[in-house]
């Protein structure tokens, strides 16, 4: 086996505070959640594995303790009431071509939610992003109520924001603040201290 | 559609810059050496990324030397040379992507448009077939993939299937950088595929405006319903840049969870800094500050 340190990021000579933390930043960047709808969802498992194991030698080597993570959840999962069931199971064992012809071979007048969102869930996998966000918002349409509907909406409306990469415009670069900023800030601090009976700036 | 990939210069260590610069100016020398000094002109950014994540992938052993610039005899360049096929790998696609764009500007543009083009076809086509003698692999990808791309483009497909061709050039090229058996394969073929569609959108996002003024193709304006018009008011360029932006950035999350799983020696931190910062950076300036219309004392001030 590798250098547990090393698969961590730490030297040998870390306090059990930095180890802690080295452990937390690699399980939130592999976490299999984020690449549940990913084909190199394998490989981040392996990863997070590797890297659960390593913190618990570590760990065990430093008279053991907790930290472990819990299996992964992949958003296309069975469901009782599924009208594609074989989809779904197709699009959970990584068959993605497979799945895309039996959903293409669906008429038009048997496409509800479901389909919807199973074809969106094939184009993302595929990488194509923006198809894949239309099928989701026809399915949240046409099922505003389904919770997986969403969830998957809102994991690639999340991504368009910037947050997880490329550029986001609303957010202030190098933690600067503006005179927005500090405007709002003080109206904030005003508010509270109102609340609490007190008044921060008095003619507002 | 070339030099939209490049590092975040602000957010690199000095030693990462020098690094950059240095693998940069190897390139360079190399595309001399192999193709004459000619070939020098198809130098870009997006090549001296590949040689570095070629030269991460594969962990080849780099030293530096100083010597002269090959342009500039009065100036000192630090060169990063390296034993392997990177250097030479990433020349050679220096060129056939060129010759590609040359031929395909020449399919685009008006006679006296293209005449730049057209006299430089001859001499950049024969290179290219020297190119294509070494790397037939790499030859055969770029040709595909220009194929698909002006097939896409004649059916006006979608911004997708449009992005489908770099995209899956991308990833041919990245996944080809590491062993059949080795197991970050996936994860470079990924990541390929998702930079590939970024650049490709970029460029479109980047040539919205004149497409538009032109009457030429570009899969965003049917995307952002934009059919018809040949101006765009400043809120609905707003509005426009905005949509680009949330398509890239969606690509871009995407790249970066494949880059996540890349184990990189030599040059990581570089590579990973493209595809966190990096790309987020031109995205900034192309759509946001609008670098390119902008005079150069203006842009110092920035």
């Amino acid at each position: 086996m590798t250098d547990p340190y090393k698969v961590l990021g730490v030297q040998p000579s870390a306090s059990d505070e930095e180890i802690k933390d080295a452990y937390r930043k690699l399980a939130k960047k592999y976490h299999p959640d984020q690449y549940a709808e990913s084909p190199l969802k394998d490989l981040a498992d392996e990863k997070m594995k590797e890297i659960n194991e390593a913190y618990d030698t570590v760990t065990a080597q430093r008279r053991g303790g907790g930290g472990y993570y819990n299996g992964a959840q992949n958003p296309v999962g069975g469901n009782r009431n599924s009208g594609f069931s074989d989809v779904r199971s197709l699009i959970m064992s990584g068959r993605i071509a497979d799945a895309e012809q039996i959903l293409n071979g669906v008429p038009p007048e048997r496409r509800n939610a479901e389909w919807y969102f199973l074809k969106g869930s094939v184009l993302y996998r595929r990488g194509w992003l923006e198809e894949a966000k239309d099928h989701f918002s026809r399915a949240c349409q046409l099922d505003p109520g389904n919770g997986e509907y969403s969830a998957a909406l809102n994991q690639a409306m999340n991504q368009r924001g910037g947050m997880y990469g490329g550029y986001n415009p609303n957010q202030s670069m190098n933690g600067s603040c503006n005179t927005c900023d500090m405007c709002s800030g003080l109206l904030l601090a005003d508010c509270c201290c109102e609340c609490m009976g007190g008044d921060l700036i008095r003619c507002c | 559609m070339f030099g939209y990939v490049r590092p975040n210069k602000a957010e690199m260590l000095v030693k990462e810059y020098a690094q950059y610069k240095a693998a940069y100016c190897q390139l360079c020398k190399t595309l001399g050496q192999e193709y004459g000094p000619l070939a020098r002109m198809a130098l870009s950014y997006d090549c001296a990324f590949y040689a570095l994540l070629a030269l991460s992938v594969t962990g080849g052993a780099v030293r530096e030397r100083r010597a002269r610039c090959v342009c500039n005899p009065l100036k000192a360049c630090v060169y990063l040379e390296a034993e392997g096929e990177e250097y030479k790998k990433a020349a050679a696609l220096c060129v056939l992507l060129t010759f590609h764009k040359l031929r395909d500007d020449l399919g685009d543009r008006s006679f006296f448009r293209s005449l730049g083009s057209r006299m430089l076809l001859p001499y950049v086509g024969r290179k290219a077939r020297k190119a294509e003698g070494r790397y037939p692999l790499l030859a055969q990808a770029a040709a595909e993939a220009m194929e698909a791309q002006r097939q896409a483009e004649a059916e006006r497909a979608g911004v997708d299937p449009c992005a489908e061709p770099t995209a899956c050039l991308l990833g041919t090229l990245f996944a080809e950088l590491a062993q059949p058996e080795d197991r970050q394969r996936p994860a470079l073929e990924r990541f390929g595929y998702f930079l590939g569609r970024w650049v490709y959108l970029m460029d479109a996002a980047d040539d919205l405006r004149e497409d538009l003024r032109e009457g030429a193709f570009n899969p965003f304006i049917r995307r952002l319903g934009l059919e018809g018009k040949r101006e765009l008011a400043p809120e609905e360029r707003q509005a426009a840049e905005t949509a680009c932006n949330e398509a890239l950035n969606a690509t871009a999350a995407q790249a970066a969870l494949a880059a996540n799983l890349l184990e990189l020696e030599n040059f990581g931190p570089i590579v990973r800094n493209v595809a966190e910062k990096g790309l987020a950076e031109v995205q900034r300036e192309i759509l946001f500050l609008h670098v390119k219309e902008k005079p150069r004392r203006e842009l110092e001030k920035l």
